[in-house]
């Protein structure tokens, strides 16, 4: 009986057996896993270790997967900050609202820490002075109150220039102060980082809400105009963009030498990783002068910091106007909602949130997970993902970094799948806002990241793309592409519709 | 196998791979395997014949993997099945269970709440037009009658109930009582398109509730001024208005011209539905909703309040219904697994159809463990705002946030993964 199995053991034939039912096995398994988070390691890991695995409209809000368990405490205190709707002083909980402000939560414009729409409450227009207008070197910011508003923001009143330029170099003495009086003397209004000459009494954008009894600095209405054009194939298409119509209190309107610049939130997903990719890594990126001669010529933003009060590399904001979530968040806190924080506090140095709640809530932004990509197994995808790098999406989108070292090690050190560059890039005179930002010019803006933009209107179904929510599909927002993506758009438009669709299931496949 | 392990059991894929008589090089591959070894295997056949059963059995028609593999398979194949249970691999392709959901849960519960804002409208119109203790307390239950359908809603305010900004205005906390007080105290003329162009934290539920009941529970009929009375039976028209305008973007669609959300979940997996691609993501919104509200219940609603000590931090407070709001929040969830909304007497599939059927056990636990956290949050003593801070209670709230938590981490942990999909 022994000699009969060991010489069944020894055969050919059961070894076969064995290395079939192995492949099987191992086939089944990872047919399995390509559905199933219990093994994720077949799976391109988005965000690296910090993925999640959630197709919902929760992905993108999910806390990062390699949280330990203190870190996921003080996620979820952040979350609370996150979540909270401010409301006017003195209240027994959420104090510090306004007076005026664009919304009364994080979440209520980043919905489900996704994108918001272009409606009163989440678009929000940053306004600043043209820096050659003389009242831009002069009147950094008026004091707040409305009655000093409609008189201030008329004042050409003279003096030197060079504060608001595009410079590598740190603010000068002169400008620093200047910009230390601007924090200090308005602030409930929105405060400028020196990034952009402000609007006398309205600051660097315009709070359209406001508590009750005080007035809101302008009010914003939307409409929309829209243009038709046509594919390779003949097949047409239309686009529309927005026209604001500002006005003042006592209604008068916005004078024209305003800038304006209308943006819709943007998601928040993966931003701690962003945060940890090394300055090295995206100035290697970066071909201001186009030395390769592909069209693209991705360039830094250099932006102000409040704490080291010098110029550091911005990677935060649509036009990369803010070095780190820190102070992204305190600038929103203050400017966005008019809750005054340890970064921007009110005059005699106090503040609705402490340093603790504003960590935590930077804790959160750092480490929301990135949800994985979905539709792996979809040839269609596949071949999306092929036109994606074919026609050199991928050469500002970057597909894929690597993170660097950060204080906190679960965004450390980890390959992901971000699709920006966190560069500055010209996108033509199509999305051109005309409003420049530190060093950022009219024409530009910084790589969006597109991880998690399947998930868009599984969040939001009425949610759009691009700055300021113009596009209302994913076909739209390419065909806006103009500048150094102008290429990039025009291989898009020349293609089969069999192509065009296999690249958008591959974007509703991030 | 190559062909196999990538195409998986996703999406239909399988299928299709099978009409189209893809599998023919499976045979190919085995032939010349046969021929390399010199025509030894006299067993490859029945592996081969093994496979094609198993992979057919487990991948059913909607290309996922099935709930059981047929019994013929169990008797003869215990290993294959055991890879098969070992990678969880049972994924959900029921799309019955996804239409339920939308017509005999979030519909129903959604009508349900809109036909009880319209009676709180006309229960407030009533009490503005006649001032009484009658009146008014009709007012209040109407309040928290309607408030029992929109807590049992909480876990499906997605899609269109954000979009709307719906959730924000029927439901922002805290309210604004410093512009209240102030709005109150105004000229101001109170018109419906005043009230409509108000702050989220200036009307709704809780600006409602406020008003209706006041600060300390011994708010008169006599207390309330005329100017009071104008604003409320604005505010009910206003809220009853959003109630209705929230329901239609499921069953009809949106002004703005969104599809009937109802038909984004049913046609879940259908080609050019880029909401939910495939029918395993549009059953996990199903459960992430369920952890969202539960999570919140036991770590927001309950926690707060209970670890503070601070009954401004509970939900319903001025009405002293924040126990009730838990309490529906739960059976809101319950319902979605049930299927079913019992007060407008549907019954559907519901998640516990799949689950059922693929683990009985746990399925099982999870409706004991639904159980266990309402009758946790029973043996809390009303009213929570005062019963959460007194010490005698402290174990007995704590152990109603640990069944509430341990139903939630079941749900993650155990039925999330069962659907599959999550990527």
């Amino acid at each position: 009986m022994q000699s009969l199995l060991s010489k069944f053991f020894r055969a050919k034939s059961f070894r076969f057996i064995v290395v079939f039912f192995l492949t099987l096995v191992a086939a089944i398994a990872l047919s399995g896993s390509l559905s199933h988070a219990q093994l994720p390691q077949q799976i391109p890991q988005a965000g690296g270790e910090t993925t999640i695995f959630d197709r919902t409209s929760h992905g993108l809000q999910q806390p990062a997967a390699n949280l330990t368990a203190a870190e996921l405490t003080l996620h979820q205190d952040g979350d609370s900050t996150f979540e909270a709707v401010f409301v006017s002083a003195p209240a027994p909980v959420h104090a510090g609202l306004g007076a005026t402000f664009n919304n009364t939560s994080c979440t209520a414009c980043h919905i489900n820490d996704g994108r918001g729409l272009p409606v009163k409450g989440n678009l929000l227009v940053r306004v600043s002075m043209p820096v050659s207008h003389p009242i831009a070197a002069s009147q950094p910011v008026a004091a707040g109150g409305s009655n000093k508003y409609t008189s201030s923001i008329f004042e050409l009143a003279q003096g030197s220039r060079g504060c608001w330029g595009r410079s590598h170099r740190p603010l000068h003495q002169p400008c620093r102060s200047r910009l230390r009086r601007t924090l200090e003397s308005q602030p409930q209004a929105s405060v400028t980082l020196g990034n952009v000459p402000p609007v006398p009494g309205l600051g660097t954008q315009i709070q359209d809400q406001a508590l009750f009894g005080h007035q809101p600095k302008a009010t914003v209405e939307i409409s929309w105009q829209e243009t038709s054009g046509t594919y390779g194939d003949g097949t047409a298409y239309r686009l529309r963009s927005p026209r604001l119509k500002i006005t003042l209190p006592e209604g008068k309107p916005l004078p024209p030498q305003v800038l304006t610049s209308p943006r819709v939130p943007p998601p928040i997903t993966g931003r701690g990783l962003l945060e940890a990719i090394p300055e090295p890594t995206l100035l290697a990126l970066a071909d201001p002068q186009d030395k390769n001669q592909d069209g693209i010529s991705g360039r830094p933003n250099y932006v102000w910091d409040v704490q080291k009060k010098a110029k550091v590399l911005g990677r935060f904001g649509l036009k990369a106007n803010n070095p780190h979530l820190l102070q992204q968040n305190a600038t929103a806190f203050i400017n966005d909602m008019g809750v005054t924080n340890p970064l921007f506090p009110d005059k005699d140095g106090s503040s609705y949130i402490d340093i603790a709640t504003l960590k935590a809530v930077t804790f959160y932004t750092q480490t929301v997970g990135v949800p994985a990509r979905t539709l792996l197994d979809d040839p269609l995808v596949q071949h999306g993902e092929k036109l994606f790098s074919q026609a050199n999406c991928a050469a500002c989108h970057i597909s894929q970094l690597r993170t660097g070292d950060h204080p906190l090690k679960a965004v450390a050190y980890q390959s992901i799948h971000p699709y920006t560059d966190l560069l500055l890039h010209d996108m033509g005179p199509g999305l051109a806002d005309g409003r420049p930002d530190f060093e950022a010019s009219e024409t530009e803006w910084r790589t969006p990241p597109l991880w998690g933009l399947g998930l868009t209107k599984t969040i939001l179904p009425s949610a759009g793309y691009l700055h300021d929510g113009r596009a209302r599909t994913l076909e739209e927002a390419i065909l806006w592409h103009g500048g150094e993506a102008e290429s990039a758009k025009q291989a898009f438009r020349a293609w089969a519709k069999s192509d065009r669709e296999a690249l958008l299931r591959f974007l509703t496949s991030l | 196998m190559k062909i196999l392990s990538r195409t998986g059991c996703g999406g239909g894929n399988l299928r299709e791979l099978w009409r189209l008589r893809l599998h023919a090089p499976l045979w190919g591959v085995v032939k010349r395997m046969k021929t390399k070894s010199g025509g030894t295997i006299n067993n490859s056949k029945l592996f081969v014949a093994l496979t094609a059963l198993l992979l057919a059995s487990v991948c059913n028609r909607d290309g996922g993997f099935a709930a059981t593999p047929p019994l013929s398979l169990r008797e003869h194949a215990p290993r294959a099945t055991s890879v098969v249970l070992a990678t969880n691999s049972a994924t959900f392709n029921n799309r019955q269970i996804l239409s339920d959901f939308a017509d005999k849960v979030v519909i129903p519960t959604f009508q349900t709440f809109t036909g009880k804002a319209s009676a709180l409208s006309t229960a407030i119109n009533a009490f503005t037009q006649h001032p009484n203790r009658q009146t008014l307390q009709a007012a209040r239950t109407a309040w928290v009658e309607a408030r029992s359908p929109w807590e049992q809603s909480e876990c499906f305010g997605f899609g269109p109930v954000k979009d709307g900004g719906f959730d924000g205005n029927l439901d922002t906390w805290p309210i604004d009582e410093n512009d209240i007080k102030q709005i109150l105290a105004s000229g101001d003329k109170l018109t419906s398109s005043y009230v409509e162009g108000l702050r989220e934290s200036d009307k709704g539920f809780h600006v409602i509730e406020y008003l209706l009941f006041g600060t300390s529970g011994s708010k008169q009929p006599s207390d309330f001024t005329s100017r009071e009375l104008e604003f409320l039976k604005l505010l009910g028209a206003n809220f009853a208005q959003t109630a209705g305008d929230m329901t239609d973007s499921w069953v009809k669609g949106t002004k703005d011209g969104n599809p009937a959300y109802r038909e984004v979940i049913a046609t879940a997996g259908v080609k050019d539905n880029t909401t939910y691609p495939t029918l395993r993501s549009a059953a996990q919104e199903m459960i992430g909703g369920m952890l969202d509200s539960l999570d919140e219940v036991a770590n927001s609603k309950i926690a707060k309040p209970f670890d503070k000590k601070d009954p401004n931090l509970a939900e319903s407070r001025f009405s002293f219904n924040t126990l009730n709001d838990l309490k529906s929040n739960i059976r809101g969830s319950q319902n979605v697994y049930l299927g079913h909304f019992q007060p407008a007497n549907t019954n559907g599939l519901g998640l516990t159809t799949f689950v059922a059927k693929v683990d009985p056990n746990l399925d099982a636990k999870v409706k004991q463990q639904f159980q266990a956290a309402l009758e946790a949050l029973n043996k809390i003593p009303a009213p929570f705002e005062k019963s959460a801070l007194v010490p005698q209670n402290a174990s007995t709230i704590k152990a109603a946030e640990d069944a509430v938590n341990t139903l939630h981490d079941t749900l993650d942990k155990e039925v999330k993964p069962l659907i599959g999909g999550a990527s």
